[in-house]
């Protein structure tokens, strides 16, 4: 991936104003360095992101290591991608000034992915989809509208007992609650 | 601890706790990776009911309010609903099919399914799991259950429903049948005592008397399977 972007800059050359040969050499090889570095950068970033995205996809197969390499790459997510987005605007900005119009157009391009990337892997887009509970509500029996047929979970603590209807731990999928002093989380 | 929502693995979701970011499997409670892998919680006893049970048994219980702005996301028909989804393991060797619900229970390590079609007509079913005798019990609404060991003062205990109470249909309407409801009573064959669905002996010599309760889990059987590969299917 890297190697044809090297190469387009190298047939960029000619456009560019004209200077001692010297200068144009080690002008193209810090150009070139830039590039490599640049592409780097956003590749990193944009796997940390997409590559655990596409292998923890619903309704699809989850082989064992995939899902290894995608909660490892989950892990390092927040901090790697922010770091490698950091470098890739950096590298950007050194860019900028000596390429063409059309380079920028591939250097803002790749910056836009670059920066989703980095943003959604500080976002649990789970939970997006199904929104967890905040500071979680309990009614009396008496205040409750659930038909008596409606399926609940339950469980007691000593005297405490409450009851997780399942249409709606369906949707939220996960609460943390406390019941008689224990910490719980309930899962469907 | 504190866990939320992050992620799917093969149709049972992925959880990381707020405070290390530990991966953790729902149906296990097992970290599987991260700071704590290897770690488990520990598995508290539950219920699935229905609510006109469960406020019979614990009329002082409170219920988990619904989120307002999230009504609409609630699906009442979410059995349904559920099973319609597609799948993507299977175990096409086994004599189940993966969306049939299973009981789903481990006892000294050795796990076993019991196909609820087959349990809710059999019920009360009584098995025996690693030695340890078990009773299968559908409840008097036909849809909650309970299973319990089958043991009374340390003897293996035999149990039937009181046979004029017998619930045939599960689909017929909980209203009508409220007393039969009432009436509900299962009969211990050694003592002749009455038990209730708690499992405790409302009358005869066991009275006071409760049976020890197994956590057993209502599962899809690709989902049991998928995390107990050595699991035995009941059959009658």
């Amino acid at each position: 991936m890297r190697i044809p972007q090297v190469t387009c800059m190298r047939a960029a050359a000619p456009n560019m104003p004209t200077l001692p040969n010297l200068h144009a050499d080690s002008r193209r090889n810090i150009s070139l360095w830039l590039w490599v570095g640049f592409s780097l950068c956003a590749v990193a970033t944009v796997a940390l992101f997409f590559i655990p995205a596409f292998i923890i996809r619903p309704f699809r197969y989850q082989a064992p290591r995939a899902l290894v390499l995608a909660m490892s790459l989950r892990q390092r997510a927040p901090l790697g991608a922010l770091i490698a987005a950091l470098g890739c605007v950096f590298l950007a900005f050194a860019l900028w000034r000596i390429v063409g119009r059309r380079r920028k157009g591939v250097i803002a391009t790749v910056l836009v992915l670059v920066i989703f990337s980095a943003v959604m892997a500080r976002l649990n887009y789970f939970e997006w989809m199904f929104h967890p509970i905040a500071g979680a509500q309990f009614l009396a029996q008496s205040g409750s509208k659930l038909d008596a047929k409606e399926m609940i979970m339950a469980i007691q603590f000593g005297g405490d007992a409450r009851a997780y209807p399942i249409s709606q731990m369906a949707y939220h999928h996960v609460l943390n609650d406390v019941v008689g002093g224990v910490p719980i989380a309930v899962t469907y | 601890m504190h866990f939320y929502l992050a992620g799917i693995n093969n149709q049972n979701f992925l959880m990381r706790d707020k405070e290390t970011g530990s991966w953790w499997q729902q149906i296990t409670g097992k970290a599987i990776y991260g700071p704590l892998q290897g770690a488990a919680l520990e598995l508290v006893l539950s219920d699935e009911l229905t609510f006109g049970e469960w406020r019979t048994e614990f009329p002082a219980g409170e219920v988990l309010a619904p989120v307002v702005k999230y009504t609409k996301e609630y699906d009442p028909n979410w059995e349904p609903d559920v099973a319609k989804l597609p799948v993507v393991i299977s175990f096409p060797g086994t004599e189940l099919k993966s969306r049939d619900v299973v009981i789903g229970l481990t006892v000294d390590g050795a796990a076993r399914a019991y196909p609820w079609e087959a349990f809710a007509k059999q019920s009360p079913v009584l098995d025996r799991v690693s030695g340890t005798p078990l009773l299968l019990v559908l409840g008097p609404d036909g849809k909650s259950f309970r299973v319990f060991v089958s043991r009374v003062d340390g003897q293996d205990a035999e149990f039937f429903l009181q046979a004029n109470t017998l619930q045939t249909n599960p689909t017929a309407d909980v209203e009508k049948k409220s007393d039969a409801t009432k009436q509900w009573t299962l009969i211990d064959t050694t003592t002749a005592s009455q038990w209730n669905f708690q499992g405790c002996a409302i009358s005869g010599p066991a009275q006071g008397k409760c049976l020890d309760r197994v956590p057993a889990l209502k599962d899809y059987w690709f989902d049991w399977r998928n995390y107990h590969p050595e699991t035995t299917i009941y059959k009658r």
